[in-house]
């Protein structure tokens, strides 16, 4: 057991972060909600950050670091399902969107014509590139992806040789690592507000109700890492599922105790919370919410019946 | 106890759930999803507002002697719940009726009745309310916009932050400090919104346009008959003005409302078999219950003619357990709910998400909890 980073994903992460360093600052922007940048995602697919686990030697977990980086940014980009499930799918094109039935309409991040949908189905896993017939655009849209509805499917799909359960641990983990760097860059942001903002004569953040909150909230992103690290590391199904729920538990309860310590202040766009918690929120229903990945992990680490 | 309506609230309910149905536009859930104070449903509450009035449903809980009809607290609450489900299509013209019509009955020179009153029970005014600062949000008292006497005018320098409705109200009312005494020192003034020295910028929200601004004030000056009470006497004349907003919106009547919404959903769409959606839905309906009858308790206490203190802060916090459980119900099952596909729901959202912060924050309510309900020792400071 070792929990370091290996010198390579050090130079990695370092790398990543000399790249992103001109979208650290989060932008003015009015709705849609959602912040995206062409010139972000184009540098991180040129620069080859989200083909890291296509390495053997730096494998999935290097992808779970970059990813959970890349989330902490104020910009929404689709970093997570390239790096996370690329690999399985061979050459498509990214960005990548995944969905768990064929229902029509569905809400779902990051589509838009040239992205490759990937239906993870009960038996078998197809994809197809989006064009502009299968989507509505939803412009208005409480999140902080780009969120577009699916309202059509091709009937030629492509067919992909890998097991459903493969995909889900994947996804799975790629959602806790996206939600690891979101809750960490959130908890940051609150942070920095209650430590300058002064009520009553003092920093909102001697008020003690508060310390504990945001105390609490650095447990849980902590959790939400490690979790999303090893489900990243080991890939076994237990793991994946821990991690998802944990990370939507914490993704509840943050984003509430972040809006609460920011007053009105985080209902506004001027301030970037929003950027992070309202991605969180779309994280929050994906999977089937946090019921589903709680039933997959008790089914993975105890068995479907009762004896 | 008594859990049933009486025949006459029921009547009246119906009454009010009658007028909504034959009044509100057809693509009204869509609209209402425009915040409370947009300039479209700013504009379609005044038409609302005088449909309400012609029907003397504006300010029946008025007493008799000022133009309402003295129907007690719990018509009052019948009608709050049943206007905040359909989405409050009186925008911000609630304020008027709640409390800014009464205060000045009580408070206000026969001038300053003749002239705010008239429009009010009319349904045609629109107030802003002028209360937080940069500075002063949870701790109001420390407000440091300067109302200074030259003459027999005020002037007025400083800056108003999250001002609903500033950008279209047509008054302002208005917390100043006349000297530096933290609570005594505060004087309230009604001041037209097109005085000049007045500006007004609309803050870019995450909850509709149109809802929060800030509100600069440069040398604005306002006749000293513009001020309601006397100097230094705010915070009394707020302390009353609360006490007929104690319990504030009855937000567990909408999130209720959203709930059964996002299950019929689900069920008509076949996903409401799920044990572990269908306890979770169960769980949020027994908070939006639970906040219902804590606010009802308080409402029985009103009915019997009690002054309502800060117990009412125990109702008022159980609505925010009740609208965050409810909202998190419908982003985890629901999702969709937040684009287009539902947009009562939505609404629901963007009201619902504000419960813990707008009208002071759900943590200083628990702190009043604390010290006057359980009568907890203070925290040093
Ligand atoms: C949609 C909306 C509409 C509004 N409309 C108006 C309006 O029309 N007119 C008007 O005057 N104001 C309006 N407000 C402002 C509202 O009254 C304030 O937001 C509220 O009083 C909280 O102040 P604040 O935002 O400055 O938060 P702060 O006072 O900065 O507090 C931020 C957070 O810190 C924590 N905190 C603060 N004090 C304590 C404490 N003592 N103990 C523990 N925790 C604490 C709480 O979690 C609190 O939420 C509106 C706000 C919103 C969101």
């Amino acid at each position: 057991m070792d929990l370091a980073l290996t010198d390579d994903q050090r130079a990695i992460l370092s790398a990543v972060d000399t790249l992103v360093r001109p979208f650290e600052a989060a932008p003015l922007h009015d709705a849609p909600l959602a912040a995206t940048s062409d010139d972000l995602d184009a540098q991180l697919r040129l620069n080859g950050f989200l083909d890291v686990a296509r390495d053997p030697d730096l494998g999935t977990v290097t992808a779970a670091v970059v990813i959970e980086r890349i989330a902490r940014l104020p910009f929404a980009t689709e970093a997570a399902f390239s790096a996370m499930i690329g690999p399985l799918l061979g050459e498509v094109p990214g960005p990548i969107c995944l969905i768990a039935s064929r229902r029509t309409p569905q809400l779902v991040r990051f589509l838009a014509p040239g992205t490759t949908v990937v239906i993870v189905g009960e038996q078998e896993v197809e994809s197809f590139v989006a064009t502009q017939d299968h989507l509505r655009a939803e412009t208005g849209a409480l999140y902080g992806y780009p969120m577009t509805s699916l309202v059509a499917l091709p009937d030629e799909r492509q067919i992909h040789d890998i097991a459903p359960s493969i995909m889900f641990i994947r996804w799975r983990a790629a959602l806790a690592a996206e939600a690891a760097g979101l809750l960490a860059a959130a908890l940051a942001s609150t942070v920095a507000h209650v430590s300058e903002r002064e009520q009553f004569g003092r920093q909102l953040a001697t008020f003690q109700a508060v310390r504990h909150r945001l105390a609490e909230a650095q447990v849980r992103a902590n959790g939400v890492y490690w979790l999303a690290m090893k489900a990243a590391g080991t890939l076994d199904p237990g793991d994946a599922a821990l991690a998802a729920w944990h990370a939507q538990e914490s993704a509840r309860a943050c984003v509430y105790d972040f809006h609460q310590f920011l007053g009105a202040m985080g209902m506004t766009l001027e301030h970037p919370l929003h950027m992070w918690t309202y991605r969180l929120k779309a994280l929050i229903g994906e999977l089937g919410g946090r019921a589903s990945n709680a039933a997959a992990a008790a089914d993975a680490l105890w068995g479907l019946s009762n004896s | 106890m008594q859990f049933t309506w009486t025949k006459d609230e029921e009547a009246f309910r119906e009454r009010l759930k009658a007028f909504l149905a034959d009044t509100l536009p057809e693509d009204w859930e869509r609209f209402s999803q425009h915040g409370p104070a947009s300039p479209s449903l700013t504009r379609y509450a005044e038409s609302f507002c005088a449909a309400l009035a012609r029907e003397d449903l504006l300010t029946p809980h008025w007493d008799k002697d000022i133009g309402g009809q003295g129907l007690g607290p719990w018509f009052q609450t019948i009608l709050a719940e049943e206007m905040w489900i359909a989405g409050e299509p009186r925008g911000g013209q609630y304020m008027n009726v709640n409390w800014i019509g009464p205060t000045l009955i009580t408070y206000g020179t026969e001038q300053q009745q003749q002239r705010y009153l008239p429009p009010i029970s009319e349904g045609k005014a629109l107030w802003c309310q002028g209360f937080s600062e940069p500075g002063s949000g949870s701790d109001l008292a420390s407000l440091r916009t300067r109302a200074e006497l030259d003459g027999n005018e005020y002037v007025v320098n400083g800056q108003k932050i999250w001002t609903s409705y500033a950008g279209l109200a047509d008054t302002c009312f208005l917390l100043c400090r006349t000297s530096d005494d933290r609570k005594r020192g505060i004087t309230i003034l009604l001041v037209p919104m097109d005085t000049p020295g007045i500006t007004v910028r609309q803050i870019p929200s995450l909850i509709g346009e149109g809802d929060i601004h800030e509100v600069f004030f440069d040398d604005m000056r306002v006749p000293a008959t513009a001020r309601l009470g006397e100097e230094g006497q705010a915070w009394e004349i707020i302390a009353y003005s609360l006490r007929n907003e104690r319990l504030g919106i009855p937000r567990y009547s909408l999130a209720r409302a959203a709930l059964d919404r996002a299950v019929s959903i689900l069920q008509h769409r076949g996903d409401f078999t799920r044990e572990a959606v269908r306890i979770e839905a169960a769980e949020a309906a027994a908070l939006t219950e639970a906040a219902r009858m804590a606010s009802y308790a308080i409402v029985t206490r009103r009915a019997e003619g009690q002054v309502i203190g800060q117990e009412s802060s125990s109702a008022r916090f159980a609505t925010v357990m009740c609208e965050r459980r409810v909202a998190e119900f419908i982003v985890e099952h629901l999702p969709e709910a937040l684009a287009d596909d539902h947009p009562y729901l939505k609404m629901h959202h963007q009201r619902g998400i504000v419960a813990g912060i707008a009208a002071g924050a759900a943590e200083i309510q628990l702190n009043i909890i604390a010290s006057d309900v359980l009568e907890l020792p203070r925290e040093p400071r």
